[in-house]
């Protein structure tokens, strides 16, 4: 497999800006926080290790199921994601808002049905059935992150649920890298794959810039700490927690009730 | 080109448009609200008769929002619970303030995280208040809301009332310099 200068730089950036991250997360204790969305970063991080000396030392058919496999684990750890940031906003104390279940449902279908549509309208031109399966399982998850994070800031902002700096930061950048991986995928479908497809490599490139420019904005968004919010009095403290737990018994009761 | 792929790029098109007029209109409506100023959320309360509504939500409720017992409660008769509440359009304007309070209270959170069970409950509260609301207007459209009125409008005020309770016991235990206006406007 031959590599040009320009594939080696942005193999190189991917991997020291994916370490920076990983540093950023541990050492700012916020890999606790985001366990799925380290473990990506993790995965990242080992991906780029592994496929070097698969390539160097490895069969072409080794490089393969490597690829592919590390792959497939990207993309199910990318969904979890969405399930971790869904749960840190729709969970505000620890429970799932369930007024907001049925809706959530309605669009997690919706998203899945556009998603599908989309990807059964592709037919992209490709040798084998293995590069139609990818390209079109691509073009899907593509398609079904960006509905999700936007279904997502829709549903809280309509529900006045807050957003925490961090979570939105990272939701901003996975729902920015989607929608980019639409167009990308798109492409992909359009022209084909390969590397023999001279668009390919183009649209390659254009992921690998695209996902750069995310981690450097992730490296300094959680390298910064949350704004801090103002202090409360010993007095307001007293006076809040006895309302709160006034209120506790009520929300309880109120979360009982099924029917509405 | 053909015909399949410009289904396809068009499909891909109005899927693009769409998801990102989405996000704009939330971003925008997010970044709005987050600058608010605590006057103009004031100002979004309609003015209705708070004596009124305690008088209706106290029939069936003692202060703390308890049940009362079975020899006090539902004295009121159905024609005095439309006219306290002023009719549809009376709960109508609730189910508007109920919208109002969470932001009101939301607006503390921003300050104060430890706010947000309150300002959770009264998301569920506004919820709840919106189910009752939307039963009477299904019962209008069958012709039964002289029958349901008295059930469903005293419940929405109860549900209500404690709403306001729980926003004036929030701004009092912050200890904020809007409490006098709050008191008199809920």
């Amino acid at each position: 497999m031959h590599f040009t200068g320009l594939d080696l730089l942005f193999w190189a950036a991917g991997f020291l800006e994916n370490v920076a991250l990983l540093f950023v997360l541990c050492y700012r204790r916020r890999a606790k926080g985001f366990p799925f969305f380290t473990s990506l970063i993790t995965l990242s991080v080992v991906r780029a290790i592994v496929l070097y000396f698969v390539l160097n030392y490895g069969t072409k058919e080794s490089y393969f199921y490597a690829y592919w496999s590390l792959a497939i684990l990207d993309m199910v750890l990318q969904f979890c994601i969405v399930y971790e940031i869904a749960s840190r906003v729709f969970r505000p104390l620890g429970v799932w808002a369930h007024d907001l279940r049925s809706s959530f449902v309605l669009l997690l279908s919706l998203s899945v049905t556009v998603a599908l549509a989309l990807t059964w309208l592709a037919s992209p031109p490709a040798r084998t059935w293995m590069q139609v399966v990818v390209t079109e399982g691509s073009l899907f998850s593509a398609a079904l992150m960006s509905e999700l994070f936007v279904a997502m800031m829709a549903l809280s902002i309509s529900a006045r649920l807050p957003w925490k700096t961090h979570v939105a930061k990272i939701a901003q950048g996975l729902g920015a890298y989607s929608l980019i991986s639409v167009l990308i995928e798109t492409g992909h479908s359009y022209f084909g794959v390969g590397r023999d497809a001279p668009a390919y490599i183009v649209l390659s490139q254009v992921r690998i810039a695209a996902y750069l420019g995310c981690a450097a904005y992730w490296i300094i968004m959680l390298w910064r700490d949350e704004p801090p919010s103002r202090e409360m009095t010993e007095e307001m403290r007293v006076k809040l927690f006895s309302l709160q737990r006034s209120v506790a018994y009520d929300l309880q009761e109120l979360r009982s009730r099924k029917k509405w | 080109m053909n015909t399949h792929n410009i289904y396809f790029i068009a499909a891909i098109g109005i899927f693009l448009s769409v998801i990102v007029s989405i996000a704009a209109y939330y971003y925008s409506r997010s970044h709005r609200s987050s600058q608010v100023s605590w006057e103009e959320l004031f100002g979004k309360l309609t003015w209705i008769d708070r004596n009124n509504i305690a008088q209706v939500a106290l029939d069936l409720v003692d202060e703390s929002g308890q049940p009362r017992e079975a020899v006090d409660v539902a004295n009121l008769e159905p024609s005095q619970i439309w006219k306290l509440m002023g009719g549809l359009e009376g709960l109508e304007v609730l189910e508007t303030n109920s919208e109002v309070l969470i932001d009101l209270a939301f607006y503390v959170q921003q300050w104060y995280p430890e706010a947000l069970v309150v300002a959770e409950q009264l998301r569920l509260d506004a919820r709840e208040l919106k189910w009752h609301v939307a039963r009477l207007k299904g019962a209008a459209l069958t012709g039964n809301l002289e029958i349901s009125f008295p059930f469903y409008a005293q419940r929405a005020a109860v549900t209500y009332y404690l709403m306001t309770r729980r926003v004036l016991g929030l701004y009092e235990a912050g200890n904020f310099s809007m409490l006098a206006d709050l008191q008199k406007a809920l």
